[in-house]
C-alpha cells in the first residue's frame, strides 16, 4: 500500500504547553480524511504542521516517502493546496487575481502569465462553477462563492492534496453541502478539519478524532462516530441514529438537562392535541 | 519584457495614456521659471544644441535636474508607499508614517550641528543613516511585539519619540542650525543636482526590478500571510527586504530632497482605482502618477507665489492630509 503521507509520533508545543502529542497515522492516495474535535484539540495546529508552517515539530512526517523538511517551500505548495480561513483582503481583489495566485509554486522570478496559465485559470473557475464571475470583487461574494474561488486557486496550483480549514464555518446549509460535493467531486486527496460531524460523515471516508492533543481514534466514519468515545471526548451525551440516511450514520447530541425540559414540552403539547 | 504581458486591454490604453502625460509633464514643467524657455528650445537644447549660453546654464544646470528629481522622487515614493501599504496589509501605510522622516531629521540636525562646514555631503549621509535607524527600531519593535499589524503604530511612536530628540537638540543648539533643518524638513528640490538624479533613479531602478521579480509573491500577501506561505512564499524574509528596499528608496530620497509626505500614501490609492491592485500594474501606475504628480507640485511650489518658492512637502502634506480624512471617510461608509 502506497502511503502518500506518513506522520508518526508527531508531536508539537508552545511555551512547554504540549499542543499536539504523539500523533500517528498514514493517508493514502484519494482519501478525504476529516480530522473532528472540539475547539482546542489541536486539529488546526495538525494542519500547520503538515504544511511545515510550524517549525519546531518533533516526530516524522514522511510526504512520498520522503521527508517534510527535505521539500522546498514551492515544492511544497505544488504538493499541498490550503482553503484557509483566509484574512478579507483590504483591497479590491478580483475573483481572477485570487485564482491566479494559484500558480505562483510553478514560476520563477520576473515570469509572466502565459496563454496555458490563462486557460487554467478559467478552466478552475469553470469547474466550481464561476465562469462568469471572473471580474467580480472577491469581496462582494457570498461565503460560500468565496470557498468556491479559493478551491479554484487550489485546482490552478495543481496540488495532490487539499488541505481544508474549516470549509463549511459560516454558510448555511446549502453552501455547506455545494462545497463538499465539489471537494469529494474533485477526486483528490483530501484533508480538513470540521466541526459538523455529521457532514464529515457524510463527506469523509476517514476521520482522525483529536482531544486535547491526542489522536483519540484514526478509523472509517462508522468506526469513529461511537457513542460512547464521542461522549466522552466533547463532554455532552451523544446518541447514534442508525437509520442509515444516506446511507451513513448520524449522531446527535443532548444536554443531560435539555432531555427532560424537551420530553417535559412533548407531554405537554401531547395533552393538548 | 515578458513581465509586462499581464497589462492588457483597457489597463493598456490608461497606461499609454499615462506615459504620454509623463513625457509631457516632463517638457512643460521644464518650461516653467523666470526666463522663458520654450519647449522647442528644450528639444534643441536635448537633442542638437542649445540656442543661447544662458540657455544652456539654465536648463542644465537648473531645470532638467529639478524636474527629473521630482520625477524620480515622486516616483520612488509613490512605489513605496504601495509597497507598505500591501506588505503591512494596511491601507494608510505610508513611508512617512514609518519615522523615515523623522530619523532623517535627527540625522540632519546631528550633522547640521556636529559638522557645520561639511553641510553638502554630511547633511545628506546623516539622513539618510537616521531614517534607516528608526526603520530598524520600528521593525525591531515590532517584531519585538510579535505583530506586524503594529508595525504602523510603532511609527508612529518612533516618529514622535525621534522627533523630540531632533526638537530638544535644536533647542539648545543655535538658530541658525534649527533653520535650516526646519527648512529642509519641509521639503524641496531647489538645490538638486543632476548627480541626485542618477543616485535617486537607480534606487528606483533598483525598487522596480526587485518588485517585478517578486510580483506574484507580493500579490499573495494581499490574501493574508497563511495563504502566501501556503502559496510557498516565506512571508518574513520577503517582508524584510521590501521594507529595507522601502526605506533604503525612501532614505534616498529624502535625504536630497527633505520630508516630502503623502505622496506615498495617496497616489497608489488613486492608481488601485484606475488599474487595479495587483502589483505589476500598481507599481507601474504608482510610479508614474507619482513622478507627474511630484513633477506638478514642484512647478506650483516654484510659481504660485511670486517672487518666493513654497516647499514642496507643504504642498504635499496639505494635498496629503485632507486625502487621509477622505480615504478613512470612504472606508468607515464601505465598511
Amino acid at each position: 500500500m502506497s502511503n502518500l503521507l506518513r506522520v508518526e509520533a508527531l508531536s508539537w508545543s508552545v511555551d512547554k504547553q504540549v499542543i499536539l502529542n504523539n500523533i500517528s497515522f498514514d493517508i493514502d492516495r484519494g482519501d478525504i480524511v476529516g480530522i473532528i474535535g472540539p475547539n482546542g484539540a489541536g486539529k488546526t495546529s495538525l494542519l500547520k504542521c503538515l504544511l511545515n508552517q510550524y517549525k519546531n515539530w518533533q516526530g516524522s512526517i514522511k510526504l512520498k516517502h520522503k521527508t517534510l523538511t527535505q521539500y522546498k517551500p514551492h515544492e511544497l505548495a505544488q504538493i499541498f493546496a490550503l482553503v484557509g480561513q483566509n484574512s478579507p483582503p483590504i483591497f479590491d481583489l478580483k475573483v481572477y487575481d485570487v485564482v491566479r495566485m494559484g500558480l505562483l509554486p510553478y514560476k520563477a522570478l520576473f515570469a509572466s502569465d502565459s496563454d496555458a496559465d490563462k486557460k487554467d485559470i478559467m478552466l478552475a473557475l469553470a469547474k466550481v462553477g464561476l465562469a462568469n464571475s471572473q471580474a467580480k470583487f472577491f469581496n462582494t461574494l457570498s461565503g460560500g462563492e468565496q470557498q468556491r474561488v479559493l478551491i479554484a486557486k487550489a485546482l490552478v496550483q495543481k496540488a495532490k492534496i487539499l488541505v481544508l480549514d474549516e470549509p463549511t464555518n459560516h454558510l448555511d446549509i446549502y453552501y455547506q453541502h455545494q462545497i463538499l460535493q465539489l471537494v469529494k467531486a474533485l477526486n483528490i486527496t483530501v484533508i480538513m478539519t470540521i466541526h459538523d460531524l455529521n457532514l464529515a460523515a457524510q463527506y469523509c471516508n476517514r476521520l482522525l478524532l483529536l482531544d486535547k492533543g491526542h489522536l483519540i481514534s484514526n478509523n472509517t466514519v462508522d468506526q469513529v462516530l461511537n457513542p460512547e468515545l464521542l461522549t466522552k471526548v466533547f463532554g455532552l451525551p451523544c446518541y447514534r441514529d442508525d437509520a442509515q440516511h444516506c446511507g451513513v450514520p448520524r449522531v446527535y447530541f443532548y444536554p443531560a438537562a435539555d432531555v427532560s425540559s424537551n420530553q417535559a414540552d412533548d407531554s405537554s403539547k401531547g395533552e393538548v392535541s | 519584457m515578458s513581465v509586462f504581458r499581464t497589462i492588457k486591454g483597457k489597463s493598456a490604453w490608461i497606461f499609454a495614456g499615462l506615459i504620454a502625460l509623463t513625457l509631457c509633464s516632463i517638457v512643460i514643467a521644464i518650461t516653467f521659471g523666470p526666463a522663458t524657455i520654450k519647449p522647442i528650445a528644450i528639444f534643441q537644447c536635448v537633442f542638437n544644441e542649445c540656442a543661447s549660453p544662458m540657455h544652456e546654464m539654465v536648463l542644465w544646470q537648473i531645470r532638467i535636474p529639478r524636474v527629473l528629481v521630482g520625477l524620480v522622487a515622486g516616483m520612488g515614493l509613490a512605489c513605496a508607499g504601495a509597497i507598505l501599504q500591501n506588505v503591512t496589509r494596511n491601507p494608510l501605510a505610508d513611508p512617512y508614517l514609518f519615522g523615515i522622516i523623522s530619523g532623517a531629521g535627527l540625522g540632519a540636525t546631528i550633522a547640521t550641528l556636529v559638522l557645520p562646514e561639511q553641510q553638502t555631503l554630511a547633511l545628506p549621509l546623516a539622513a539618510f543613516l537616521g531614517a534607516l535607524f528608526s526603520v530598524v527600531i520600528v521593525f525591531g519593535i515590532a517584531t519585538l511585539l510579535r505583530n506586524m499589524n503594529h508595525l504602523l503604530l510603532t511609527g508612529v511612536a518612533v516618529s514622535f519619540m525621534l522627533g523630540s530628540i531632533s526638537h530638544f537638540i535644536l533647542y539648545l543648539g543655535d538658530p541658525f542650525a534649527t533653520n535650516r533643518v526646519i527648512f529642509w524638513l519641509m521639503g524641496s528640490l531647489t538645490r538638486v543636482e543632476m548627480f541626485h538624479f542618477y543616485l535617486i533613479s537607480a534606487m528606483v531602478l533598483i525598487t522596480l526590478l526587485t518588485i517585478f521579480a517578486l510580483h506574484r509573491q507580493i500579490d499573495a500577501l494581499l490574501l493574508g500571510d497563511e495563504s502566501a506561505a501556503s502559496l510557498g512564499v516565506n512571508v518574513d524574509k520577503l517582508r524584510i527586504i521590501l521594507l529595507a528596499l522601502c526605506a533604503a528608496v525612501t532614505a534616498t530620497i529624502v535625504a536630497y530632497c527633505g520630508g516630502i509626505g503623502f505622496v506615498g500614501l495617496m497616489i497608489p490609492h488613486i492608481v488601485r482605482q484606475l488599474v487595479g491592485v495587483t502589483t505589476m500594474p500598481l507599481i507601474i501606475g504608482s510610479a508614474l502618477v507619482g513622478g507627474c504628480f511630484l513633477v506638478w507640485v514642484d512647478v506650483l511650489a516654484r510659481s504660485a507665489l511670486s517672487n518666493v518658492e513654497i516647499p514642496i512637502g507643504i504642498i504635499t502634506s496639505a494635498i496629503g492630509s485632507i486625502f487621509f480624512l477622505a480615504i478613512m471617510y470612504r472606508t468607515r461608509k464601505t465598511g
